[in-house]
């Protein structure tokens, strides 16, 4: 690990008009790192990661790679971290392709368009995520799992290290959701640095170097999985009886029905 | 994939060039390929042959009647068109056409408005011009800092507001203005018509719309990622703010414009881009300079048969309303598979 974070968040806070979000966020991402942010809903999370974006704007600071993030325009921080929002739909049809080679357009000077070698780039991530098949096809006829598989392409023809995921299963089925766990296991060891919201601790328990839990606007653990996913943890953050057993040396999260 | 985009905006250029050349010799006097040859000859190369008496007549319709009148419908099919693609990708609707923020609405009434008080033409154009701009302003205005919001569907909501706000001011000057001359002049205006061009105007007026279209055609890379939605578009990189604003005034001058030279010609901006979707796909980069190009060839075309069809001119704003609307209906039964 660096000595420097990649990412660096000290004393961050965050209101809506009626409502304070975060109060007072200490948090540092460090290369090579799979982070997961683990907490209720409305705890916080998705905000965390929105300003870590520069998509909204906090009070506090938020330094990436050493530097101030208001100091970073939109493209220069395009080329640190990439972004890979849920799976969505899109109002048009783009093919796969088109898709995946947007991740490369804040690269081009204004009158380029994406050359041959932009295409080259993004057939190669398609590759490497294992989806070159599906190159012509429409995006919005793929499968939840296929899309979300597409914009981690796009991420890597960002050629960014860092990828913040905001809740990447979400809406997948069993299969696609272990298929994409795998993916970002396999991309972590390539040297690839994630910061992940996730509502799943066993999700949490197999991909992540350290996992954060936040609980209403603030960090209330942080620390790898073993350390942090407890019972009492499970029981505190979402009032659930669970009990956190090993089996084949692997820690499992089983959830207790109450009598 | 490039190549085939490069492959159709020349098959459509070519196409364009065609029909532009048809319609410089057709109409009430037909003029044939040899005379025109000959005509361009003398014209541009000094080259004797052929009957200068001839020659006058043609610089006659060719110069001050066909030509500018075919360059203004290529240069306004062009802007609604790439406006209209344009605000598509920016409000990420398919629905949208270049009117959705209000310029078309401000821009007639303003025309109107110098009907009313001037007998002036240019004053009608300025205003015209002006007041496309003020609708497109008190939009913006009311959608982002009224509401204090940067969401796209308030910039949308302030279009409506200040489309309605200049369609009945526009109403107001319709009800006062002189019902047997002001009155109808201003009606027929509203109804769209390239017949008043004159080739200086034209010209003149050719800068700012290509320049406008040039710009659209070249950020055209970045509706693609415009249309995913404000967030995504910025974590992609691009400077959201920077492009919606040089989108939205680009957008607004060529349209502006176009009501200035030809009064309210809908659809183009509505149908065109759907027309291309769906023949090459949605991607905006082959998109938009398409759109200019097929927007050109399709008022191009309207434009002659108003003339030539029938032997009373219609208003081209009537005739592509009545092309337009069942273009539309067979674009929606068949685009669902283009955007969802």
């Amino acid at each position: 690990m660096e000595l420097e974070p990649i990412v660096n968040v000290s004393d961050l806070k965050f209101s809506y008009p009626k409502r304070e979000v975060l109060k007072g966020i200490d948090f540092e991402l460090y290369q090579g790192e799979v982070v997961s942010l683990l907490g209720a809903n409305g705890c916080g999370k998705s905000t965390l990661i929105r300003l870590i974006l520069g998509l909204i704007k906090g009070k506090g600071d938020i330094a990436i790679a050493g530097k101030k993030l208001h100091d970073y325009s939109q493209k220069e921080l395009a080329s640190h971290i990439a972004y890979i929002p849920q799976y969505h739909n899109v109002p048009f049809n783009y093919s796969v392709l088109d898709m995946v080679v947007m991740g490369r357009v804040f690269k081009l000077g204004v009158f380029a368009s994406p050359s041959k070698n932009d295409f080259e780039i993004a057939r190669t991530a398609l590759s490497t995520i294992g989806i070159a098949s599906l190159e012509n096809r429409a995006f919005g006829e793929l499968s939840g799992g296929q899309k979300q598989m597409v914009l981690l392409a796009r991420a890597l023809t960002q050629e960014a290290k860092t990828f913040i995921m905001d809740e990447p299963v979400s809406g997948l089925d069993y299969g696609n959701q272990m298929r994409l766990l795998e993916m970002i296991k396999h991309l972590s060891s390539e040297g690839y640095t994630f910061l992940k919201t996730t509502h799943y601790p066993d999700h949490a328990i197999m991909v992540s170097s350290r996992v954060v839990v936040m609980d209403e606007g603030r960090i209330i653990a942080n620390g790898t999985s073993s350390e942090v996913i407890t019972d009492e943890m499970l029981k505190s953050i979402y009032d659930i009886d669970a009990k956190i057993v090993t089996h084949d040396s692997r820690q499992l999260c089983v959830p207790m029905f109450r009598e | 994939m490039e190549k085939n985009s490069a492959r159709w905006i020349v098959i459509s250029l070519v196409v364009l060039l065609v029909l532009a050349t048809f319609s410089l010799l057709w109409g009430q006097y037909p003029i044939d390929l040899h005379t025109f040859i000959q005509y361009l000859g003398y014209k541009l190369f000094g080259m004797s042959g052929g009957d200068s008496s001839t020659f006058a007549l043609l610089d006659n319709i060719i110069l001050q009647i066909r030509l500018p009148r075919i360059i203004l419908a290529i240069l306004i099919g062009a802007s609604l068109a790439t406006s209209g693609a344009v605000f598509q990708a920016m409000f990420v609707n398919p629905l949208v056409s270049p009117g959705i923020l209000g310029v078309l609405a401000g821009a007639s009434f303003g025309a109107a408005l110098g009907m009313l008080i001037s007998d002036q033409w240019f004053v009608v154009q300025i205003l015209a011009f002006c007041f496309g701009f003020v609708a497109v302003g008190f939009a913006v205005l009311v959608g982002t800092m009224v509401t204090n919001s940067r969401s796209s569907v308030m910039l949308v909501l302030g279009g409506v507001i200040s489309g309605s706000l200049f369609t009945s001011l526009l109403s107001v000057i319709k009800y006062v203005a002189d019902p047997y001359s002001t009155l109808p002049a201003i009606v027929y205006w509203l109804m769209g018509s390239l017949s008043s061009a004159e080739l200086s105007n034209v010209l003149l007026i050719s800068i700012p719309m290509l320049l406008s279209v040039f710009v659209m055609v070249i950020m055209s890379k970045y509706f693609d990622i415009l249309s995913l939605g404000d967030e995504e578009a910025k974590a992609l990189g691009v400077n959201v703010k920077m492009i919606k604003i040089i989108a939205i005034l680009v957008a607004t001058l060529a349209s502006s414009l176009s009501v200035v030279m030809a009064g309210i010609i809908g659809w183009v901006g509505l149908i065109i881009p759907h027309i291309i979707r769906m023949a090459v796909g949605p991607s905006h980069r082959l998109l938009i300079p398409l759109s200019a190009i097929l927007g050109a060839l399709f008022l191009l075309l309207a434009d002659s048969v108003s003339r030539l069809a029938l032997s009373v001119e219609i208003p081209i704003g009537i005739l592509t309303s009545l092309i337009g609307i069942p273009i539309f209906v067979i674009v929606l039964k068949n685009a669902r598979a283009a955007w969802n």
